[in-house]
């Protein structure tokens, strides 16, 4: 893939990755991550990290928009927050401690089982 | 929401769930926080999507500054990235409030089996390979 190219990839995967996470009130992680891996050969490492860069940006401008048509819920997104800002740096931990094999086969079995959640509900 | 200590214990333990997982794998977690608030906090739908849009926001940025310390992070890719992110974000909450999302689901659900699948086959060849 030519520099050109994979910036435009990039790209798509944001819009792609930002389409599911506004449609469905999620990050859009799900999709970015083996778009990164797959596509774009980057290591799963980094795809992860690099994934949950892009969805702060993806993360605000959801937000914002479903704020704006009343859709929030504050008090519950403070317990949330509460506990996730305690998990978060744990789970990063975590990631960095463990092999590519690992991280690859982690990702693949949640993915499949989301995937299969989703279907049957 | 409701508020009872019993739920707030419980939505606090699910938010270190949803933490713990999101910086791990590099997602937002709504797919744990969407079910959880309309099943068992009682929110809405989209209620429910804002709000974990919303706890999205100070999740991923916590996760991302121990990953940016560490080197994983690829600032110029997730600059990129998040500015298509940004316009697909926009379109797709726009949607949202505007249809029902079920076949988009599913479509969504069989890629992400296939993904994760092949995903998981390659990292047992690479264990496999290692050992």
């Amino acid at each position: 893939m030519s520099r050109a190219t994979e910036r435009v990839y990039l790209v798509v995967v944001g819009l792609l990755g930002g389409l599911l996470g506004g449609l469905l009130g999620v990050g859009g992680g799900i999709v970015m991550v083996p778009l990164l891996v797959i596509v774009a050969g980057v290591s799963q490492h980094e795809a992860h990290a690099t994934s949950l860069a892009a969805i702060i940006p993806i993360a605000i401008a959801g937000a914002a928009r479903f704020g704006f048509s009343g859709e929030l819920d504050v008090t519950a997104a403070v317990f949330l927050v509460v506990g996730s800002l305690v998990g978060a740096p744990l789970g990063a931990r975590m990631m960095a401690g463990i092999s590519e094999g690992t991280l690859k086969i982690l990702f693949g079995v949640l993915s499949a089982a989301i995937g299969g959640v989703l279907l049957w509900s | 929401m409701e508020l009872s200590l019993g739920l707030v214990l419980v939505v606090v333990l699910v938010g270190f769930a949803v933490g713990y997982f999101s910086a791990l794998f590099g997602v937002g977690g709504g797919v744990i926080m969407v079910p959880f608030m309309v099943l068992v906090v009682g929110l809405t739908q989209h209620t429910a999507e804002g709000t974990s849009l919303l706890v999205i926001i100070p999740t991923a940025i916590i996760g991302v500054s121990v990953h940016l310390r560490k080197g994983f992070v690829s600032p110029a890719k997730g600059l990129l990235i998040g500015a298509g992110g940004v316009v697909g974000a926009l379109l797709g909450a726009s949607l949202a409030l505007r249809i029902e999302e079920d076949s988009l689901t599913k479509t969504f659900a069989l890629f992400v089996i296939v993904f994760g699948a092949r995903t998981a086959f390659q990292g047992w060849k690479l264990r496999r390979a290692a050992s």
